[in-house]
């Protein structure tokens, strides 16, 4: 009873607000509510399409395995932020003289217990949002409430996500009672290898030649599996060229850099690739696919003129429903953990920024400094995984854009559109920022 | 060739009997049910360096703040005597409050506050660069000052890879670059052990009151103290007990360093490595 109290003490809402006391709740909130949307579509999808079933699965599966990334950020980013908000509290806890047992079962019982809040309201979102997503048509109806899932199945998200919360709680609180000032001051830039640049390019090699080799022939299935293989590649491709070429061009920014936001924003992002990496990575993946399965759609689209059979005509139409959706979803998931990540980031340099803006330094140095951070990153990788796309599979997506230019505009549409959304976040965050350099909070 | 922005301005150089560089009358300041200052009042001469001393909470931090342009008192006006006349800070908007400090304060904390990713020599930069001060020539000078504060060939650490006092140094030479003629510290060497202490107190006066820079402190230790030039008490808010050091408080009475070999003028050449635009490898 002790800890409950003293995890009160820690918990209720500080000076700084209760809207902060709510960000991790609400970040917990969209995370759940996403997956359990996806998972939803997902399991309704995993039995749709009759004889091409496989083919239905296969998509999925694709469709699940690009969500899986800015899923996994978004709920990382909820988890960080729940853990963050509490550490300063925390240190004065264990200066009071709380015993570090009881210090620790304090951080993990309120991260539960914000996870566990969020969670449950976010399947509560989900199911409320069920009636708009089932519109959607797959196979020629509607998802409708096939997409919903189970209250077992429900449960069981909820509380898996309560799980994840914790299990990183944990590991926070660790890093932060290892090194307390190696965690705010780190010492070193976190380091990206040549190693992982050198084994991606060996692959996008390969994978361009096996493209190349099998886009001879122009039977559907093969074109089906080129695709799938390819794109597997892709997103290890990605995954391990990202954080390099961030690194690269942070790098390239630091040396022309004239202003002092500039500055400040160059030097972030070479301070963490990865972080940086960590943040954009869903929407790099999904601009990849977008030139993937776009470019594919497009040469399917162009054989359903003649040859296709009803069942694979309406296998085409529903790739492409599933990769608006994809990229819709994949685009919203990024902008929310953005969203939460920046606002960690705030709180965490709040005092730093206060700092600064008592030296003189205007907000809006700063603020362009934290969009400047973002947005390059962003467009750096978004842009480079759509032209990896295109140059992995050349012979297609040369040929989509000659018989669908129509298709390369949605694809520079829809990267535009996940850009804008990310914007909208940093704008969204805004007045975080400037309540972090103020002087009454 | 010294420098733009080094050399003291001509007005700040110590002359008997001129006009108070910054002003406090009777400032109230509360926090709810807190009141921070109580009607407290100071007057601080160009030169000078002042202590200002007192139990934790009777509104050191508060007065240093108004006195500023950080914090707005609830009641009473701070003059500050700058280049371009007298100007009531407390009268002026957030923005001309914000731009003043950029140009004619410089402040360190207790903690440093640098910014972490930067690199020392950027650190010191930025205040420049915020102030429209090109990146090429404000690395130069601020390497200039890293090495007038003994950094020499650290200018490319992370701050994290430097020591409390060099992390200080650092944040004095960021203080000093802009060649802001008034300088606030507060509690500057509270984290430091006494030896380091005494070494950026020393470093802090030699580059400000002694080049005719006026330095008001915020200070816990009483060694501190008494290398300033005059030590004031604050007790529940108000400035109770005002001493000088000495009977005759040297730098704004007998201007200590001549005007032509100014000791804070950092070197004419910049060490030898370019500090500009070079990616920090490590
Ligand atoms: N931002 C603030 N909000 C609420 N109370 C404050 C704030 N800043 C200072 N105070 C209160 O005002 C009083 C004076 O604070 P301060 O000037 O920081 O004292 P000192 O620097 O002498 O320790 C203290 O009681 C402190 O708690
Ligand atoms: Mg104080």
């Amino acid at each position: 009873m002790k800890t409950l109290r003293i995890a009160w003490l820690v918990a209720r809402p500080s000076r700084a607000g209760l809207v902060l006391s709510l960000l991790p709740v609400v970040a917990f909130t969209v995370t759940t509510a996403l997956l359990v949307v996806v998972l939803g579509g997902a399991a309704a999808l995993w039995t749709t399409g009759g004889q091409v079933v496989n083919a239905y699965r296969m998509f999925t599966s694709i469709a699940l395995s690009l969500l899986v990334m800015p899923l996994l950020g978004l709920g990382g980013a909820a988890a960080r932020l729940a853990a963050r908000r509490r550490d300063d509290r925390l240190a004065t806890l264990r200066l009071l003289g709380a015993p570090r047992g009881q210090v620790s079962a304090v951080a993990v019982l309120e991260a539960a217990v914000l996870a566990l809040v969020g969670a449950a309201l976010g399947a509560g979102v989900a199911h409320l949002l069920v009636p708009a997503i089932g519109a959607v048509r797959f196979a020629g109806a509607p998802l409708g409430g096939s997409m919903r899932l189970s209250g077992a199945a429900t449960a069981g998200v909820v509380l898996a996500v309560t799980l994840v919360a914790v299990g990183s709680a944990v590991l926070g609180l660790r890093r932060v009672q290892l090194t307390p000032l190696g965690v705010r001051l780190r010492t070193d830039a976190t380091r990206t290898g040549w190693v992982p640049a050198a084994v991606a390019v060996g692959v996008v090699a390969a994978a361009s030649v096996g493209v190349q080799v099998v886009g001879g022939s122009g039977a559907v299935t093969v074109v089906v599996v080129g695709l799938g293989l390819s794109f597997a590649a892709g997103i290890g491709v990605l995954n391990l060229l990202g954080p390099f070429v961030i690194r690269l061009s942070a790098g390239r920014r630091l040396r022309r850099a004239g202003s002092a936001a500039a500055l400040l924003a160059a030097r972030r992002v070479l301070d963490d690739p990865k972080g940086a990496w960590r943040q954009v990575s869903g929407a790099a993946a999904v601009s990849f696919a977008a030139v993937v399965v776009g470019a594919g759609v497009s040469i399917l689209d162009v054989a359903s003129r003649e040859s296709l059979s009803a069942e694979d005509a309406m296998l085409v139409t529903d790739i492409r429903t599933g990769l608006v959706v994809t990229v819709v979803g994949a685009f919203l998931m990024v902008a929310c953990s953005v969203g939460v990540t920046q606002a960690a980031a705030i709180l965490d340099r709040a005092e730093l920024s206060r700092s600064l803006a008592r030296l003189g330094t205007p907000e809006s140095v700063v603020e362009s400094a934290r969009r400047r951070a973002v947005i390059r990153p962003l467009l750096v990788t978004t842009l480079g995984s759509a032209v990896t796309a295109a140059v992995v599979l050349f012979p297609l997506t040369g040929l989509a854009l000659l018989a669908r230019p129509l298709s390369l505009l949605t694809i520079l549409g829809s990267v535009a559109l996940g850009v804008a959304l990310v914007q909208a976040t940093l704008w969204a965050t805004a007045p975080l920022q400037r309540r972090a350099m103020s002087e009454t909070p | 060739m010294t420098p733009e922005h080094s050399p003291p301005p001509e007005h700040t150089r110590g002359r008997p009997g001129a006009a108070a560089v910054v002003t406090a009358d009777g400032l109230v300041k509360r926090y709810g049910l807190t009141t921070a200052l109580a009607g407290a009042s100071l007057a601080v001469r160009p030169g000078d360096s002042v202590a200002i001393m007192g139990a934790s909470g009777s509104g050191k931090t508060t007065l240093l703040h108004c006195l500023a342009g950080i914090a707005t008192p609830d009641e009473g006006v701070v003059h500050y005597g700058g280049p371009d006349g007298d100007v009531e800070v407390t009268a002026l908007s957030d923005a001309r409050r914000s731009a003043l400090r950029r140009s004619q304060f410089g402040f360190v904390f207790q903690e440093g506050l640098l910014v972490p990713e930067l690199t020392a020599v950027e650190n010191v930069a930025l205040a420049l660069m915020v102030g429209g001060t090109a990146r090429g020539e404000a690395e130069r000078l601020a390497a200039g000052w890293l090495a007038h504060l003994g950094l020499a060939g650290m200018e490319q650490r992370r701050i994290g890879q430097l020591s409390g006092g060099q992390a200080q140094r650092v944040a004095i030479a960021r203080a000093l670059v802009t060649g802001a003629p008034l300088i606030f510290a507060d509690e500057p060497t509270g984290a430091l052990d006494s030896h380091t202490s005494a070494d950026v107190m020393g470093a802090l006066l030699g580059a400000t009151t002694a080049t005719g820079r006026t330095l008001v402190l915020v200070t816990h230790d009483a060694t501190v103290a008494a290398r300033c030039a005059r030590t004031v008490h604050m007790v529940d808010g108000v400035v109770a007990a005002d001493r000088s050091a000495s009977p005759s408080p040297s730098p704004y009475t007998q201007p200590s360093a001549p005007p032509t070999v100014s000791p804070s003028a950092p070197p004419t050449a910049p060490p030898t490595t370019s500090q500009s635009g070079r990616e920090d490898g490590r």
